[in-house]
């Protein structure tokens, strides 16, 4: 699935959305190519949703053109597009039974009834749902309806398959199995996808590219791991799992290491690679709380390590968080797994060292 | 003591139906089974006691007289066409307003629901009234028209039946306009969304989305206007003149011109049985609604 190098389905370029004075999407570009799951991450208001209805065309760009399979689609109204959406609440016709609203779609193209008829049964197969044919949504569960909107919009065989917020409407448990399930029946039928989330679990789990965006602006995209592992702004690396953000002057660039000074740390902050600041420069450093080890002794390193005190664990089963709190008042998360039942662990109050490596920090520009 | 609560809620309802709807049901019907005479009350008593003899006087006369004379077979005919009509003229006029108003912007939807109510804070007398003055020979249209120089005789449409749809159509148009815009009001706006985004253009999710969702809604408003309609007086006695003959009118000389109180009350109790088939239509179809 991941084709990265094959030709592009969708193309949104410099897209801005206005809605009177407030911009909803600012000049934002994406290509997503054929065939890749791709995901619109962000929190309410970041601008993902409008973004998703001007692919579908609920919604008309103020500026910029939106391009499917090369056709610029940008005033093409959402009866003639290429593309489907699963809704977010799944909009199903309630006075219709699942195969009518299977066939809806199909029967605005004026098919032989044979051949919706096929159709309709080939997409229920898909979605396991043949024997609830003749219900009506309200006689089905919440996962069940979400297995009929996809049939729906997949019926049609579109170019582009949108979901709103895809698992919104699921409980936590369905939602994990729901996931790997979408993603493979999405894959099996190698649609084009492009889905939208305030879920950056769901957007990791799903997703073969994630693009994070904030105030109408795309911020990052990438793969998740690229995201996770490199945020290039705070707003990502925050967004995205947990974080420590140590604020830090820049010292001296090297091309295989930088140091860098931080109040909260009693040594140097060093990074692995070159920093694209003058010396003197404020940046940020994030450490990601599971790369962050914990000791009752100081290590052995000159850098990269600080002494506080636990103030605080959760104890989440498979893993513990403890913030740490340090001399200048700064809390620090680090993480560690339960490995060993009998294991004596850091309490409260003990004092401990955190410490990590050059190569587990990101520096962050802004 | 909550279900003695909870049933007491209910229980005041259905004693006032019980006392005044009822109690006189069952006295219409009584009545209605009498002989009409010159006495107070115009009408002969049905249980007669006399030498230890208990006679029950069951007059089915009255009855078959509405059957024999067709005056009445025409009326109620009559009557229920001129309701169906009016009924789905109100629909036709009252659908749209309602859809409008339902896509208007929430802030300005109360504004119009008033507008529609608002009429009705005047006497229904009154209103129907005004349009006497309104269509007749010398009124507002007539001389409007005529002054204009578009005809140079009034046209009659005062006292004829294309008056009385009007004025069934102007007075019901709320309780039309009312239970689609609450149906209207409450589809959601993503099923459209749906429809459109499945190549449905918007005429056709009209006929296919919105339409059947709010079946509901139509069959209410219906029957709100059907019903009332059909024992209509005031609207064809004022504006309906001689010729409209509707079973309300009929009523209304039988009791009043006549003083036959006893076919009078034979009209009166056909006429709610003619009426109890919609009625029990209507109930049927909400309960399967609200099982569905």
């Amino acid at each position: 699935m991941s084709d990265a190098a094959s030709s592009p389905m969708l193309e949104i370029r410099q897209v801005t959305k206005r809605f009177g004075q407030l911009s909803a999407v600012k000049d934002v570009s994406l290509t997503i190519n054929k065939g890749e799951i791709f995901a619109l991450l962000g929190g309410s208001g970041c601008g993902k949703t409008t973004l998703l209805r001007m692919m579908s065309g609920f919604e008309t760009p103020s500026e910029g053109a939106i391009l499917i399979d090369g056709e610029d689609v940008s005033k093409v109204p959402p009866f003639q597009r290429p593309v489907n959406m699963m809704f977010q609440s799944y909009a199903l016709f309630p006075h219709m039974t699942v195969e009518q609203n299977v066939a809806f779609g199909l029967k605005q193209d004026k098919l032989p009834k044979a051949q919706i008829a096929d159709q309709v049964a080939a997409m229920l197969k898909l979605v396991h749902m043949t024997d609830f044919a003749k219900r009506k949504p309200n006689q089905l569960s919440g996962g069940q309806r979400q297995r009929v909107a996809l049939a729906r919009s997949l019926a049609k065989k579109p170019k582009v398959l949108l979901l709103d917020e895809p698992m919104g409407a699921l409980d936590k448990k369905l939602r994990s199995q729901m996931q790997l399930e979408l993603v493979d029946i999405i894959e099996s039928v190698g649609v084009t996808c492009v889905m939208v989330t305030h879920d950056q679990e769901e957007a990791m789990t799903m997703a073969n590219r994630v693009s994070v965006m904030h105030l109408g602006e795309i911020m990052q995209v990438g793969s998740p791991s690229e995201i996770y592992e490199f945020p290039n702004s705070r707003h990502t690396a925050e967004f995205i799992g947990s974080v420590n953000i140590f604020d830090a002057t820049v010292q001296g660039v090297g091309s295989d290491a930088s140091q860098l000074s931080c109040t909260d740390l009693n040594c140097v902050l060093s990074v692995e690679g070159g920093v694209n600041a003058v010396e003197g420069a404020q940046v940020g450093v994030a450490v990601r709380p599971e790369k962050i080890y914990m000791s009752r002794t100081q290590p052995e390193q000159g850098d990269n390590w600080l002494h506080g005190k636990v103030e605080d664990i959760a104890y989440l089963g498979g893993h513990s968080v403890y913030h740490v709190k340090l001399a200048s008042g700064k809390t620090v998360m680090a993480t560690t797994t339960n490995v060993d039942r009998h294991e004596q662990r850091l309490t409260w109050e003990d004092q401990v060292y955190l410490y990590w490596s050059a190569s587990s920090s990101v520096v962050l520009y802004q | 003591m909550s279900k003695l609560g909870a049933r007491s809620v209910i229980g005041v309802p259905y004693v006032w139906l019980l006392l005044f709807f009822l109690v006189p049901f069952i006295i219409v019907f009584k009545i209605s089974f009498s002989e009409m005479q010159y006495a107070i009350p115009p009408y002969t008593d049905l249980v007669g006691w006399a030498d230890e003899v208990l006679t029950i006087n069951l007059n089915l006369g009255n009855y078959y007289y509405l059957w024999d004379d067709s005056l009445y077979a025409k009326a109620y005919l009559s009557s229920v066409r001129i309701a169906f009509f009016a009924t789905i003229g109100a629909l036709i006029i009252g659908y749209p307003m309602a859809y409008a108003i339902a896509r208007a912007d929430a802030s300005s939807r109360n504004a119009l629901l008033m507008m529609v109510m608002l009429p009705s804070w005047t006497s229904f007398l009154i209103r129907i009234y005004a349009w006497v003055g309104i269509l007749k020979n010398n009124g507002l249209i007539n001389n409007a028209l005529m002054s204009v120089g578009i005809i140079d005789q009034p046209i009659a449409m005062l006292n004829t039946e294309f008056a009385v749809y009007i004025g069934i159509v102007y007075a019901y148009l709320p309780f039309m306009i009312l239970p689609i815009y609450t149906n209207l009001v409450k589809l959601d706006n993503s099923l459209l969304e749906a429809s459109a985004d499945l190549g449905c253009p918007p005429w056709k999710t009209f006929l296919t989305v919105t339409l059947p969702l709010s079946k509901a809604g139509i069959i209410a408003g219906s029957m709100l206007v059907f019903i009332p309609s059909v024992g209509e007086f005031v609207i064809p006695e004022m504006l309906g003149g001689a010729e409209t003959l509707m079973i309300g009118k009929v009523l209304w000389q039988e009791f009043f011109n006549n003083r036959d109180w006893p076919v009078a009350s034979a009209v009166a109790i056909v006429m709610l049985l003619l009426l109890l088939v919609p009625i029990t239509f209507f109930h049927r179809y909400q309960s399967r609604e609200l099982e569905a």
